[in-house]
């Protein structure tokens, strides 16, 4: 009986002194602890880049404490929505610019950034045009900045006599008519991440009506019903029938298609400019760096449009959000550690810096360096379709990619089907 | 006054459970009837009142609901037919008593104890295409062209059947494992005494064991149906990111709409969820009882 006492007591002891350190932790106001929430899994390219930039504001914004969780992709969607609706958010979470971000914006839960940015000069305006709503101000820290590439495997090009990227869209096709011929796979795209469906359809709809027209139809409320946009999904399907793509990319994941372009197996993979950090990876493809090359889709119809019209931007954003009990610290915080993921990101690959890099960035990778290139030339970006647009029309637009790409509808049926659905 | 009081009692202890009952069943279901006649512009802020409109957009060509409760209703059937009697055969032969009788108990009831997630990736790499299990073997065989160049998965005329299989074979040990508490609960005077009249292994199961244990079908049969219905984790990690996926479900396409500002529609495709599997329950009570043999109601 004294042993179940002395244990009854040491436990409540415990417990007591517990509750004693936690408060006295809280209230000391020495350190504030805010939370973070992102996508940044072990697997994710950008992985490396939010550990460095954690670990350097340790050492210049030391009274603050960051805990924070890395959340897959897919699921992240889910559990920030969830979050929002039943605010919950955490102090700076992760978010994708344009609609993604609007969507919360208008339900204002969401911190404005703008005395926080305004300390800082490196962050070029033009960068701020997917986080700035409605009231002119910006509500999220744009991090890495990238767009859709086209990446060549040269060693099979050079196979059907290719020894540079084929330059126009003939040559193109000329080129992967040669591959099919040889025997080899010339394009795999993932169709179980409809995604990675957009990452050829859109270019290609880009390269034929132009950046503008296309904006205008994301972002501008233009209807689908476009004549151009037509003819692209009429000559991606024309290339899926006379067998470009791998069949098997119908059930294999993105991580999967990757790889196997790497290692050889297809000639074209077309998707974020992110993935330059995984290629230049000399322990999982050795080698491989020498041989891929990198450049954009060409054009279709020169009349409207040309090349440096991307795909892409500054997509990848923190945020704070509104509800934050340390709203201007997290402000301070969230911009301070966009601002060094932008940095390491750009330094390991996973994509250009969408603050003006003010450091050494010699050893940055072939692929990356050639991704610099073609946005310096840039001279229209369209933000990825999936991003610009919002909610269901976001949803209905990826159903018909995915229509699409079995073969359910063709072009005609892609402009009438969405004209309906969307907006 | 004694009355008054025991009448009081008896709710004042109902009355927990009442609230429960109320709040986390009933209050939900009138929610998601309301939300389902407004559109839901924003995550949790209701729009404009659209009445079945939302019930009507659910059979468009962009939704096709249609596919998705056909997808469930073969998923039922396929529970039904071939889960069910699949656990029954298992049930039986284990709950005869043959040796190892707890090691094939447990072996077959595994699969319930792993997570669906890990099941869904353990099938999709057994399906790749590239250097899947199955891929594997059929080229080891030589039969490579058999298989659809798509995979499995990609390909709409497997697909159904190659998400349904592991859907299946995960929940027939949970089934088997119910109707062998069944079997193991028969009294054995019966059996001896069928056994003593001259019949069979096979006419002791027919004529003694199975009306015996009709209760307890009934229970599986009802939740292989629902839990078809309501089927999500699995299909979800075959799904993946994939839009107008072959193998869609109705809680596949609820999940993904409550959550991209189409609340209405998701919370239409809830309660059609609802109707049909209070339908399906109440079917099968009253197709149990049609049959009762003692001809009591």
């Amino acid at each position: 009986m004294k042993i179940k006492r002395m244990l009854a007591l040491v436990l409540a002891a415990v417990m007591m002194f517990s509750l004693i350190g936690c408060s006295a932790k809280n209230g000391s106001g020495k350190k504030i602890k805010l939370t973070m929430w992102c996508i940044a899994t072990e697997g994710d390219s950008n992985r490396g880049a939010y550990e460095k930039a954690i670990d350097e504001l340790k050492k210049t914004m030391p009274n603050i404490e960051l805990e924070w969780e890395a959340i897959e992709n897919e699921t992240y969607k889910t559990k920030i929505k969830s979050a929002m609706a039943a605010n919950e958010l955490p102090d700076i979470f992760f978010t994708w610019s344009g609609a993604f971000l609007g969507d919360f914006v208008a339900e204002n839960k969401v911190y404005c950034l703008k005395d926080a940015l305004s300390k800082y000069n490196d962050l070029p305006a033009s960068m701020l045009g997917n986080v700035t709503y409605a009231d002119g101000k910006p509500y999220g820290v744009p991090t890495t900045m990238n767009v859709v590439a086209l990446f060549a495997n040269m060693d099979l090009l050079g196979q059907v006599g290719y020894t540079e990227v084929p330059a126009t869209y003939d040559e193109f096709i000329d080129c992967c008519d040669k591959l099919v011929a040889k025997g080899i796979t010339p394009i795999a795209v993932s169709g179980s991440e409809t995604w990675c469906v957009t990452e050829w359809l859109e270019p290609m709809i880009e390269k034929t009506i132009g950046a503008d027209a296309l904006n205008d139809i994301f972002r501008n409320g233009a209807t689908f019903d476009n004549a151009g946009v037509k003819s692209a999904v009429d000559a991606l399907q024309s290339m899926i029938k006379k067998g470009y793509f791998a069949a098997e990319g119908a059930s294999l994941k993105n991580d999967d298609v990757r790889d196997n372009f790497a290692m050889g197996k297809y000639a074209f993979y077309q998707n974020g400019t992110w993935n330059c950090a995984n290629f230049a990876d000399q322990e999982k493809f050795p080698g491989f760096i020498d041989k891929c090359r990198v450049t954009e889709f060409p054009v279709i119809d020169s009349t409207n449009a040309k090349l440096g019209q991307l795909i892409g931007g500054p997509s990848d954003t923190l945020a704070v959000s509104a509800s934050s009990k340390h709203a201007k610290e997290a402000a301070e915080y969230c911009v301070a550690l966009g601002r060094e993921i932008s940095h390491y990101g750009y330094l390991s690959g996973a994509g250009l810096p969408a603050w003006t890099p003010t450091y050494e960035a010699n050893d940055i990778n072939a692929l990356t360096k050639a991704v610099a290139e073609i946005c310096n030339k840039a001279n229209a970006y369209v933000l990825f379709g999936d991003t610009a647009m919002g909610g269901s029309d976001k949803d209905n637009y990826l159903e018909y990619v995915g229509k699409v790409y079995a073969s359910e509808v063709d072009g005609a049926g892609f402009t009438s089907g969405l004209k309906k659905a969307v907006r | 006054m004694y009355r008054k009081n025991q009448k009081l009692t008896v709710f004042l202890f109902l009355l927990p459970s009442l609230l429960l009952f109320f709040g986390i069943l009933i209050w939900p279901i009138i929610q998601s009837v309301h939300h389902s006649f407004y559109e839901y512009p924003a995550f949790n802020r209701a729009g404009q009142f659209v009445g079945f409109g939302n019930y009507v957009k659910l059979f468009s060509e962009l939704y096709d609901f249609g596919l998705a409760i056909k997808n469930a209703l073969i998923l039922a059937a396929l529970s039904v037919f071939i889960q069910l009697p699949l656990s029954l055969g298992l049930a039986l032969m284990l709950g005869k008593g043959i040796k190892g009788e707890r090691f094939y108990l447990s072996v077959y009831f595994m699969p319930v104890l792993i997570s669906a997630v890990v099941i869904g990736m353990l099938w999709e790499k057994i399906y790749n295409p590239l250097y899947g299990l199955l891929t594997k073997s059929f080229e080891f065989f030589g039969w490579a062209d058999v298989l659809p160049a798509a995979g499995v998965l990609g390909d709409k005329k497997t697909a159904l059947m190659a998400v349904f299989i592991p859907t299946i074979w995960q929940y027939v040990g949970y089934h088997m494992l119910l109707m062998y508490a069944g079997v193991k609960g028969v009294s054995s005077e019966l059996r001896e005494a069928a056994k003593l009249d001259g019949a069979t292994d096979g006419q002791v199961n027919r004529y003694v064991v199975i009306p015996c244990i009709k209760p307890i079908i009934q229970v599986s049969i009802i939740f292989a149906i629902t839990g078809s219905l309501k089927s999500y984790d699995l299909i979800k990690v075959f799904a993946g990111d994939a839009y107008n996926c072959p193998y869609k479900v109705p809680s596949l396409m609820l999940v993904r709409y409550a959550f991209n500002n189409a609340g209405g529609v998701a919370s239409a495709i809830a309660v059609m969820l609802i109707i049909m599997c209070f339908g399906f329950a109440l079917l099968i009570n009253w197709l149990f009882k049609e049959r009762n043999p003692y001809g009591a109601k």
